[in-house]
């Protein structure tokens, strides 16, 4: 089982978040900023990163995630999307977000489990 | 018609006096109305007094010469018909006469028949020349009248604030104002020049599309264009075929309109509905990231979690409903259709009464209130809610802001015309760029310190709205970690 840190301002997303990846068996850390989510990522390193776009400013995600990869942490970035894609921030997996997988919110348990086996499996086959 | 339905008139100039009343009696009889003169001089004094519709002028007199009375009488009023009359009859005088412009030449002696005979042919000339002088009049008028129709339309069309092109067949200018030059950014152009070059390709393409079809419908195409870049010039050109009186096609007339300002109100009510979205999404979003939780038989959640993650539930989607409710209050705004009742209010007695309804939320931060209400105030005219709501909104604020065992400073005084609300807190206070951004929709200081408190984001923006409404004014000074206070200027009379 996984260690997996989720970075999202909304405590209640964190919340379910938490307890849906728990029942599989991962354990988790949770961070409600960038500031803390980099640290906690930096000290625990974790298998997985689960990190929404819009906190404090609508593009905190996609900053952290580019810091991460800029200081060679290579831990996979799932990311928590909203309604970024329907106001006109186009994206995809790119060098300006270097994430590896998107979930768009309101999340289902069942996706999310899938795509964080998903993205641990393929670290492991790697 | 004139010389039909009344009396000609005719002068008649003869020094002879038996042969003078007796042609004007002759003429009496036939019923005409006639003048006689007996000299040249009288005669041409008679005959440019007014305008006789038939002149018989003796050419010998023995003042003055009667081609001279001729002339002078033809140069007053060239229309009256002259006969010249005389016993000396020679060729060259009749052409002279001729010349000058005499219609007749009567040569005495005559008999009365054919004296009549003649005067009736000039009656005869009389009134073709004067339905001429009509037609020509009228047709003069309707020219000018057409001429001005067209100066007054052309004047119209160049000074219209739309931009307006009309181009033949082949593509060559019949027609421009200055509004399409304008917006085209066109320096020169010229009627009968091919202007397809000058004029923008999306415009050219339907322009080309209309052409290119034998048939043609009657119906306006339109495209929109960036002239100048980042939206700072869009126009919408309407294309329309202009047929010939025949049917066919002729040439096809190009409307521009400026409509930048709807442009950038699009973009504003996108903006505003995208935030709108994003503000209703995130409550529902956790809802049902716990719901999910709840009903999923692969999650053990404990009795005790289950009903927390509900409770919490209900309290997102509280926040999801005041939102709705905030929306809506500022749609009301917005159109106006927000029933007013404006009556005479004491703000003193809503103060009280939004107090008593945050008393708990004040008591559980222990946050003191210290009142300083002058003492007199005027009622103010204003509807109740609106007041309600402006408190309301100020005093939460200052309780959702405040530090535990903060304080709330509320001061209720007035002006000669105007009625002044302070309400200052001592709470996170805010920086000079979070003070700029305060009264805009859906703007909320997100850091560590207000991390947890809920509200929509428009709480703000309604009482400015409101405060704004009633044509008063609403202040805030702010100071970092300190405090802030907002103060409002509500008129006392509305009128």
């Amino acid at each position: 089982m996984a260690l997996i840190a989720i970075i999202d301002d909304d405590i209640d997303i964190l919340d379910a978040s938490s307890l849906v990846l728990k029942s599989k068996g991962h354990d988790i850390v949770t961070a409600t900023n960038t500031t803390d989510g980099y640290k906690i990522v930096k000290e625990r390193k974790p298998n997985l990163i689960i990190l929404d776009v819009m906190m404090e400013e609508p593009d905190d995600g996609f900053y952290l995630a580019q810091k991460f990869r800029k200081d060679g942490i290579k831990i996979p970035i799932l990311m928590y999307t909203s309604v970024s894609k329907a106001i006109g921030m186009e994206f995809d997996k790119s060098e300006i977000v270097p994430v590896d997988d998107f979930v768009e919110k309101p999340i289902s348990p069942e996706e999310l489990v899938e795509k964080v086996e998903n993205l641990l499996h393929l670290k492991e086959v790697k | 018609m004139v010389v039909q339905n009344s009396k000609s008139n005719i002068l008649i100039v003869e020094d002879e006096k038996g042969l003078r009343l007796g042609t004007q009696r002759l003429l009496e009889e036939e019923g005409y109305a006639v003048s006689a003169a007996e000299n040249g001089n009288e005669g041409i004094k008679l005959g440019t007094s007014k305008e006789f519709d038939i002149a018989v002028i003796d050419l010998r007199m023995p003042d003055i010469d009667g081609l001279e009375v001729l002339k002078e009488i033809k140069n007053v009023y060239p229309n009256t018909v002259c006969f010249i009359a005389t016993a000396f009859a020679s060729y060259e005088t009749a052409i002279q006469a001729t010349r000058i412009g005499a219609y007749g030449y009567i040569p005495k002696p005559f008999t009365p028949e054919e004296f009549i005979y003649q005067i009736e042919q000039g009656i005869k000339q009389r009134e073709l020349i004067l339905s001429a002088e009509r037609l020509k009049k009228e047709r003069e008028e309707n020219l000018f009248e057409l001429a001005s129709e067209k100066s007054r339309l052309n004047a119209i069309i160049k000074s219209i604030n739309e931009g307006v092109l009309v181009l033949n067949k082949n593509g060559e200018l019949a027609y421009y104002n200055y509004a399409a030059l304008k917006y085209l950014n066109i320096r020169e152009i010229n009627i009968g020049e091919n202007v397809i070059d000058k004029l923008p390709s999306k415009i050219v393409a339907v322009v080309k599309t209309i052409f290119s079809n034998d048939t043609f419908l009657l119906k306006t195409y339109t495209v929109q264009i960036e002239i100048k870049p980042n939206n700072e010039l869009i126009l919408e050109a309407a294309c329309t075929p202009v047929p010939h009186p025949d049917g066919s096609l002729a040439g096809v007339v190009v409307t521009l309109g400026n409509i930048t300002e709807f442009k950038k109100i699009e973009v504003i009510k996108s903006q505003f509905v995208s935030m709108v979205a994003h503000e209703m999404k995130t409550p529902l979003a956790a809802v049902q990231g716990f719901l999910n939780i709840i009903v999923d038989d692969t999650i053990n959640v404990e009795k005790e979690k289950r009903k927390d993650y509900l409770k919490r539930s209900i309290v997102r989607l509280k926040s999801l409903t005041d939102l709705v409710n905030d929306l809506l209050d500022i749609s009301r705004m917005e159109l106006r259709t927000k029933h007013r009742e404006i009556e005479n209010i004491k703000v003193k007695d809503i103060l009280s009464n939004v107090l008593q309804m945050l008393e708990l939320e004040i008591k559980k931060k222990n946050i003191t209130v210290q009142k300083n209400i002058e003492e007199k105030l005027p009622a103010i005219q204003a509807d109740q809610n609106d007041i309600t709501r402006i408190i309301s909104n100020l005093l939460s604020n200052a309780i959702k802001y405040n530090k535990e065992n903060g304080s709330i400073g509320i001061k209720l005084g007035s002006s000669p015309n105007y009625l002044i609300l302070q309400i200052s807190d001592t709470g996170i206070g805010m920086k000079p760029e979070e003070r700029s951004k305060l009264f805009s929709e859906f703007y909320r200081i997100k850091n560590d310190r207000t991390r947890g408190i809920s509200g929509t984001g428009l709480g703000l923006s309604i009482v400015k709205r409101i405060v704004e409404s009633y044509h008063g004014k609403i202040e805030v000074d702010s100071q970092f970690e300190v405090g802030t206070t907002f103060t409002i200027n509500l008129p006392i009379n509305l009128n």
